[in-house]
């Protein structure tokens, strides 16, 4: 499977040297170090905010180094814009993609560029549609060049990403975290691609989290911490906890495993939950002290059976109990009333008002408890209760009033998770909870929920990454395509068994 | 600011200057610098008589800027602003002159009737899911309808009421402290700004507001009733339309019906320019009163200075461009 | 306040119907104002009316909500022109702009009577009018005979492209120029509402002291001018223009010298009475002047002017 060409020009086609950049108050990169040859793919690692995409943005032109060279074919380059960047054959492709949702894949493509007849004053539609097609026909994708890109799936959509980045004459392309929203066969089928771009000489830096995925696809491994350069390894030779442990600074250790549904008394129960064929006749039911796993794949109905039971989406059907009173749940504020709270995966959008103050964020849910005469707030009381928090959950931030945009992603997360805990939640859903988490920051949100479920809330935890859903969950359900395919219990769950449940179709399942 | 550790950033220690002190700052070392160059530069500009006519030139935009000042921050507009204003002066006009009650019927009538359109305009944006533009695209349409309808397009005189004319003018100031004559109406707009200073930073409506502003999504998933919320901010809206109202036609001594289109873009105006963002979240009432002053400051400056009116409206374009540009610079450099 | 609402759109509904020409037999004239909500288009629809029961005629009174809406006003006349009516009265916007609808009109054979502010081309029989310029020139002469024919004043006109607002400005400010060498005119400005007027008359008070006059061009600009001479307590001579009750109650009291009133109503009446006699094939002269008066406390009672102001 893997092919590691070792006829490589060992010439680097790029090379940023000693690179130094400052934003005000932080330091984002010192003496960063990063060579690319031709026709190679190079993973640069590093935990969130080491300063890889930082670098990558150096590179591309977005941002200007305040020291180092960039060297391109061995000369001295100022790369003062992405323009310029993409003229000398440097591309990026975005974790979130930057494509026009109403305009046609080839339209994408082209944008800024586009082909011109009629003395210049019209876009040559055929010829962009034909130029499109043949960058599709050199990727070996199925791809309508016609085809509006916001009907695409996101891999679709990726896919016009790399087709735009190679339509540049591309000969170093930058791949952001590429398959964090694609599912297996997507990946496969990218790593194809990836392959047949390197054999064309194209080098590829590959920016992960994803060990495997390294171990499979790189020739070499370049780790950051701290906007530094630490190492720059063989990916052949390398055992992937070296790797970590770079990546950390320190080594990780094992973690102890937990099992049983609990003791505890039932406090929810969700039955026959249907909505269309996203949610399929979905049944579970969670206990008091107890964390509940959500496994599955991309899509598998996740997240939307969270947020039926959140009631922040309608159901065609099903029946909700809690501490075994049927109820009717129809928007966040019924469910919130009844100690139901949803941390979304995506902080930002749903989860904080990111931007207003720490304190603010801690009490929103509560607000009204914090008034008098039900319209003045007890600013004061609201203050305290929030410095109480900061403390309890060791938020990191310099004051109660720093607006939330500002705090690292763990910290947002327990400002989150704080603004349940006033509210008197006792049944917490967890959708990725370490989305965008250092994996130092990780460990501890691990260890906050474990304390939460002992102190005697019933929390379910939807992760798509298995390591995450092992380590925390006493029972594993697996769901794949809107149905659970399987319950397991967490001592005797494996990788494999969970991946087995959630590739288990409907046509296999019969 | 350029300290180079990998330490957390910690903005709140960069000095007394945070980006918000400095755009009000900017705004109101603005105000100054055009108080102090039509001092210069246009004679029998700087007298106390001078100021009095502008705080009262103030009064009305001041009031209606401070009704759509909570729509903005709530992430909404509210173009209705204007002629809802007219039609609640209509309404003080048929409560006091038709229909022949004491002053207090008229005064409470026309803000309660202001409330209740806006709620409405609320509920056409919270339960419809109209976007506030069209909504109070609509409502400045109808409102501006209704006044010409509710007054058979005729002016309402407040003449069987004369305690009507001091809502806005003449000076219980004057009777307190001999010699300082403000106007009854520069009160009432001070009064609007203090009131609603304290409900946006101190009641729970406030808070919810810039909530809103900020992210309408994260707020309903804490469970707040938003569509609620908005509602009430547009009542708000409203029901200060009806101060306006009771303002504009105090001054007149008449309800005139066919007035107040294009008062909401100088209210919006007077918004903006005090740093309030069109995009939600951010902004405060101080601000608000410098825009307007700013606005009636330039307006009254350049028509003693003798400057035709059609370069009066040129130079308020530029000015409103360029504090949001400056706006954005700050913003930038924060 | 619902069933009002009902009730009001369904009266106006059947009240439009019901003027609607029917019935061919009907004789029927569109008169187009410039708008309808100020009380000078009223007065002159009272006019028409009275007028067109007079000769047994039918007519609708329409207009845009505002005065600067040309195109608004422009769609009404094809409107009412695809009606076919025996005859059109129009008070154009712009003298200019609107020719090529009127000329659809003429060509379909309807006649058709200017009124108010005339249109430049020979298709109105007739327009029936406020000579402007000698109006605003009576406002001036009132005024500059109350100063002692010396001084400074200065004028707020409402507007600064109708044709209105330019023959009201040039009317004054030429008879100041030609017959009263020893006043100037310091400042022309613009307002086109009261609130506006009133902000605007204050400020020009505050650039100059010494001023000892004020003219001002239509009834919005009037009663900013009496606020604001209210407001600052100021002795100087105020003149207006038109009627309406904040005007002439301060006309009354003496807080303005005077003013200068249109015959709105015989503007009204000379359009259907031009318009009947068109039908009955008399020639009509090319303008009429349908007069002006000057009116101040002590002859605004008088029977002749009391029937041309109004409210």
């Amino acid at each position: 499977m893997n092919v590691h060409d070792h006829s490589l020009d060992p010439k680097p086609v790029v090379e940023l040297l000693g690179i130094e950049k400052s934003f005000p108050g932080v330091r984002a990169l010192h003496n960063a170090h990063f060579d690319l040859r031709r026709g190679e793919v190079h993973a640069l690692m590093g935990e969130n905010g080491a300063g890889k995409s930082t670098l990558m943005k150096v590179l591309t032109g977005v941002y200007q180094p305040d020291a180092g060279e960039i060297r391109v074919d061995d000369a001295v380059v100022a790369m003062h814009s992405p323009q310029l960047a993409q003229g000398m054959g440097i591309s990026i492709i975005h974790q979130e993609l930057f494509l026009m949702n109403h305009l046609t894949a080839a339209q994408n493509i082209f944008i800024g560029r586009e082909p011109r007849r009629g003395m210049g004053l019209f876009v040559d539609e055929a010829k962009m549609k034909a130029d499109a097609a043949a960058i599709f026909r050199r990727m070996k994708v199925d791809i309508d060049p016609a085809g509006e890109v916001g009907e695409m799936t996101v891999a679709r959509q990726q896919l016009v990403e790399i087709a735009k980045a190679l339509s540049y004459e591309a000969r170093v392309l930058v791949m952001d975290e590429p398959t964090s929203a694609l599912n297996g066969t997507e990946v496969e089928h990218l790593f194809e691609i990836i392959r047949d771009l390197k054999a064309q000489g194209v080098g590829i830096v590959y920016i992960t989290h994803k060990m495997d995925e390294v171990k499979r696809i790189a020739d070499r491994i370049t780790v950051m911490r701290d906007g530094e350069f630490i190492e720059t390894l063989p990916a052949a030779e390398t055992p992937m906890s070296t790797v970590i442990s770079l990546m950390v600074g320190r080594e990780l250790t094992d973690h102890t495993r937990a099992s049983g549904a609990g003791a505890g008394e039932e406090v929810l129960r969700v039955s026959g939950l249907n909505r269309g064929s996203i949610i399929r006749d979905v049944s579970f039911a969670l206990r008091k002290g107890e964390i509940l796993g959500f496994a599955g794949l991309m899509g598998a109905g996740r997240t939307e059976v969270a947020r039926a039971v959140f009631g922040a989406d309608p159901v065609d059907a099903g029946e909700i109990r809690v501490h075994g009173k049927p109820c009717r749940i129809a928007s966040p504020r019924d469910a919130v009333a009844r100690g139901i709270a949803y941390l979304s995966e995506d902080r930002k959008h749903f989860g904080l008002v990111t931007g207003m103050s720490v304190r603010d964020n801690i009490t929103m849910a509560s607000w009204t408890r914090f008034t008098q005469n039900r319209i003045w707030m007890k600013d004061g009381a609201l203050a305290e209760v929030a410095k109480e928090y900061v403390a309890r959950l060791k938020v990191k931030t310099p004051t109660i009033a720093q607006e939330t945009r500002l705090l690292s992603g763990g910290n947002q997360q327990k400002v989150v998770i704080a603004k349940w805990l006033l509210r008197d939640c006792d049944i917490l859903i967890f959708d990725e909870p370490t989305r965008g988490i250092d994996v130092g920051a990780k460990s501890e949100i691990y260890e906050m929920l474990k304390e939460l479920a002992r102190q005697g809330k019933a929390i379910i935890v939807i992760s798509s990454e298995l390591e995450e859903i092992l380590r925390l969950s006493q029972r594993i359900l697996v769901m794949c395509e809107g149905r659970i395919t399987g319950e397991i219990d967490g001592a005797t769950a494996t990788q494999e068994s969970i991946m087995t449940l959630a590739t288990q179709r409907d046509s296999e399942a019969a | 600011m350029t300290e180079t550790t990998l330490a957390p950033a910690a903005p709140e220690k960069t000095g007394f200057l945070t980006v918000a002190t400095l755009q009000k700052a900017v705004a109101f070392v603005v105000l100054i610098l055009l108080l102090g160059f039509f001092s210069l530069f246009a004679p029998n500009f700087a007298q106390w008589s001078n100021m009095v006519n502008i705080m009262q030139a103030t009064a009305v935009n001041g009031v209606l800027g401070v009704a759509v000042t909570f729509v903005i921050i709530s992430a909404g507009i509210d173009l209705s602003v204007g002629t809802m204003m007219t039609l609640t002066a209509v309404i003080a006009g048929l409560i006091l002159t038709n229909a022949g009650l004491p002053l207090p019927f008229g005064v409470v009538g026309a803000m309660l009737f202001g409330g209740f359109m806006g709620a409405i305009s609320g509920a056409c944006i919270a339960k419809l899911k109209i976007p506030p533009f069209i909504a109070t695209l609509g409502m400045m349409q109808i409102a501006r309808g209704l006044a010409l309808v509710f007054s058979g397009a005729k002016p309402i005189y407040f003449n069987d009421t004369p305690s009507y004319y001091y809502i806005s003018s003449g000076s219980v100031i004057t009777r307190l402290i001999p010699g300082l004559e403000v106007p009854n109406g520069v009160l009432v707009m001070f009064g609007v700004a203090i009131a609603a200073a304290v409900i946006l930073n101190r009641s729970i409506l406030g808070r919810y507001i810039f909530a809103l502003g900020s992210n309408e999504e994260a707020a309903r998933l804490s469970g707040v009733n938003v569509d609620m919320w908005k509602i009430v901010t547009y009542g708000l809206s409203g029901l200060i339309c009806g101060v306006g109202g009771l303002l504009i036609s105090s001054r007149l001594n008449s309800a005139q019906p066919a007035l107040g289109l294009g008062y909401e873009l100088d209210a919006i105006a007077a918004a903006v320019i005090g740093g309030t963002s069109l995009s939600g979240g951010r902004g405060t009432i101080l601000g608000t009163i410098i825009g307007a002053f700013i606005m009636s400051v330039l307006t009254n400056g350049l028509r003693v200075m003798g400057v035709q009116e059609e370069w009066k409206i040129v130079i308020t374009g530029i000015i409103i461009i360029a504090a949001v540009y400056v706006d954005t610079v700050l913003r930038k450099k924060a | 306040m619902k069933k009002t609402l009902i009730a009001s759109v369904v009266a106006l509904a059947s009240t439009t119907m019901l003027c609607a020409p029917a019935m061919a037999q009907e004789t029927y004239f569109p008169i187009i104002a410039k708008g309808f909500s100020h009380q000078f288009w009223q007065a002159v629809k009272l006019g028409a009316e009275s007028a067109a029961e007079r000769n047994g005629v039918s007519i609708t009174f329409e207009g845009p909500n505002t005065e600067a809406e040309i195109d608004k006003q422009t769609d009404i006349l094809n409107a009412a022109i695809a009606k076919k009516p025996q005859g059109l009265g129009f008070a154009a916007l712009d003298s200019q702009a609107q020719v090529p609808a009127l000329q659809k009109a003429a060509d379909a054979g309807i006649p058709i009577v200017a009124f108010d502010s005339g249109v430049e081309s020979d298709l109105p029989l007739t327009t029936c009018t406020t000579d402007n310029m000698a109006a605003a020139a009576a406002g001036a002469d009132g005024l500059a005979k109350a100063i002692g024919e010396e001084g400074e004043v200065a004028a707020v006109i409402h507007d600064q492209t109708s044709a209105t607002g330019i023959g009201r400005r040039d009317g004054f400010l030429n008879r100041l120029a030609e017959a009263y060498p020893n006043i100037t005119v310091v400042d022309v400005q613009y307002a086109n509402d009261a609130l506006k007027a009133t902000e605007t008359i204050k400020a020009i008070l505050q650039a100059h002291p010494n001023l000892k006059g004020i003219f001002a061009s239509n009834e919005g600009a009037a009663i900013g001018l009496a606020v604001a001479l209210k407001e600052t307590g100021s002795g100087i001579v105020g003149v207006g223009f038109d009627s309406g009750k904040t005007q002439k109650d301060a006309v009354r009291a003496g807080e303005l010298l005077g003013s200068i009133t249109q015959n709105p109503v015989g503007i009204g009446e000379c359009v259907v009475d031009s318009l009947a006699k068109a039908l009955a094939g008399e020639t009509l002269p090319t303008t009429i002047d349908t007069g002006f008066y000057w009116y101040d406390a002590t002859n605004m009672d008088s029977p002749e002017i009391a029937a041309v102001l109004y409210d």
